[in-house]
């Protein structure tokens, strides 16, 4: 079943690095999430302008609830774009935090560089050469990324200086981060893992609220009604109407891609006729299609059948069977009522299967009422798709 | 000589609905309520028919024809259901249910499919024969055995007449057939459903809206 994506932005729970903003942005646009993180990360080089968009967008999404999978942090890209940004953070020390053209480039090759390695292997790059099972394209993207990284070095190291004093540099900033990593980190991602909680507590209270608001509109007050009815066919009647609502509301028979269906309408239809004279429709649908120019008459047809045997036939129950074929949609009204002579019909019925007839046959449909008294009386109609 | 019937079903309301409705043709040999229970007692009584639940916890209604099925294969079961889900359905008869009616039956239809369960034949409400139709619709045999895998144009009228509404009496008359043939189609629709490889039967809910 195809059905459109909507773009909504919302946070990952798992595979994510730190709190699952790019992993989301990430899975709205439908690109691998390391691109995305590679693009904060260099943004992040500019003034920090990557970590205040990421701290709104934090705030302002949600958790992505159907993510059932706990929580999970991914290891590999946290450190490899740890790194990056380290590296880049210590050229800008040397630049004196001015972003010109060419660190921002720097920092754009290293972070992409770590991005199609950390895409394509977890095990780390050199590994996933050795791998026989790792494909063409990934192989391809690995050696690219190292060429990438190596790359984004030359060109630091020949703006700034020797490899020496970038060495020594990169070593005392990496041991910061290596001791700020071990005092905090089990504290932050505690921090981060009780929020994320406490966000899909609060949306799982709100869709608790949501459906018994629901409940209580239809369930609770059809339950009240029926207790306050003493016609037990009143009674049946409420519910069977409330039994299918519910029904279309827990299985959702909602409009694909936004088209709405025949059978969707024929439902309703069969819904309202069946409460407007108390007399249960069984709906049986085979196949779907999307309600079209051709297909609507036999909707309107198919309704004024089934009022007219809930009206005339005295039957206990009407059956409503509808067919999508490749070519063709045809709807079959039977009723086991009493049913009546065809040559003899009285004016205000011979009106309403003329007025059937003539809506399908302006289609370019067909129909057809056959009954004979005693045997019930069943509509045949049939427009081509 | 009377059907002995055994009941499950969750909703215990619905137990003794099903419980007073019979009439003295039918003995009601025992019930239960929970999936576990049902197993073990069915496999002591071996009563003839077994109206089953489909939805209940721990497994449903297939749980418990599997389970009786594995030990004592000659029990017969009868799905009985509000469901609309059609997967769960045919997921049912599949397992080995021989029908399925909803839980809005009228009583004298239900006594009859009872009976027509007990004679080995297949009980084909108008919901399951459009839930068939749609599942074996499209004609795309598969390798194995293609003639398990579509239907005869005869069933397919068949059902379509069932599934119209039609009482077993009225599809032979208006097919100018049998009822005893009726039977033989329909129990033939079973067994394809049954055996069929389609694997369109498999991961049919997914392939339901498509056009």
């Amino acid at each position: 079943m195809a059905t459109t994506p909507t773009f909504r932005l919302a946070r990952r729970r798992s595979e994510r690095v730190v709190a699952g903003v790019c992993g989301g942005l990430a899975d709205s646009l439908g690109i691998p999430a390391v691109y995305v993180r590679a693009a904060f990360i260099t943004l992040g080089t500019i003034w920090g302008l990557g970590g205040l968009i990421y701290l709104a967008l934090w705030l302002v999404t949600l958790d992505r609830v159907e993510d059932t999978e706990p929580a999970e942090i991914d290891p590999t890209q946290a450190v490899g774009l740890g790194l990056v940004f380290a590296g880049a953070m210590v050229m800008l020390a040397f630049m004196g935090w001015w972003p010109n053209p060419a660190v921002v480039l720097t920092a754009g090759t290293l972070a992409f560089g770590t991005a199609f390695l950390t895409d394509t292997s977890k095990a780390g790059p050199l590994a996933a050469l050795m791998d026989p099972s790792v494909d063409r394209p990934s192989r391809i993207r690995i050696i690219l990324g190292m060429g990438l990284l190596i790359g984004g070095l030359a060109i630091f190291t020949t703006s700034v200086g020797g490899v020496f004093e970038f060495g020594l540099v990169f070593l005392a900033v990496s041991l910061t981060g290596l001791g700020l990593v071990v005092a905090f980190g089990p504290w932050v991602r505690r921090l981060i893992h009780d929020l994320g909680e406490e966000r899909s507590e609060r949306v799982r209270q709100e869709e608790r609220a949501e459906v018994a608001a629901h409940l209580h509109d239809s369930v609770l007050q059809t339950l009240a009604l029926i207790q306050r009815s003493d016609d037990p066919g009143r009674m049946a009647m409420l519910a069977r109407h409330q039994e299918s609502e519910l029904r279309d509301w827990l299985y959702g028979n909602v409009p694909l891609d936004g088209v709405d269906l025949v059978s969707t309408a024929l439902k309703q239809t069969a819904a309202k006729v069946e409460s407007d004279f108390q007399v249960p429709i069984d709906v049986v649908v085979v196949g779907d299609h999307p309600i079209t120019d051709n297909t609507k008459p036999l909707i309107a047809a198919s309704s004024e059948a089934l009022v007219n045997a809930a009206k005339h036939s005295g039957a206990e129950r009407i059956s409503l069977y509808v067919e999508v074929e490749e070519d063709q949609l045809t709807v079959f009204v039977t009723d086991q009522g009493k049913g009546f002579e065809l040559a003899q019909v009285g004016a205000d019925r011979k009106g309403i299967s003329d007025s059937i007839m003539s809506r399908l046959e302006r289609a370019g449909g067909y129909a057809e009422v056959m009954s004979e008294p005693g045997e019930g009386t069943e509509v045949v109609m049939r427009v081509e798709l | 000589m009377s059907v002995r019937v055994y009941l499950v079903d969750d909703h215990r309301l619905f137990l003794s609905g099903v419980k007073a409705e019979l009439d003295d043709t039918f003995q009601v040999v025992g019930s239960a309520y929970d999936v576990d229970t049902a197993i073990e007692e069915i496999r002591g009584l071996v009563p003839d028919v077994v109206l089953v639940d489909v939805h209940m916890p721990d497994g449903g209604g297939i749980a418990v024809v599997e389970g009786v099925t594995e030990t004592t294969p000659d029990v017969k079961f009868l799905a009985l259901s509000v469901s609309d889900q059609a997967e769960d359905v045919i997921a049912m008869i599949r397992a080995g249910a021989r029908g399925y009616v909803t839980k809005t039956i009228e009583p004298s239809e239900l006594e009859e499919a009872i009976k027509r369960i007990n004679a080995g034949d297949a009980v084909f409400s108008p919901r399951l024969a459009g839930f068939v139709l749609d599942a074996f619709a499209g004609a795309i045999p598969s390798d194995d055995d293609p003639e398990l895998d579509q239907l005869t144009s005869r069933e397919k009228d068949v059902l379509r007449l069932i599934a119209r509404g039609f009482a077993y009496k009225q599809v032979a008359r208006k097919l100018n057939i049998s009822i005893k043939t009726v039977e033989t189609h329909v129990s033939s629709v079973l067994r394809k459903l049954q055996l069929s490889n389609r694997h369109e039967l498999a991961r049919w809910a997914s392939k339901r809206r498509i056009v």
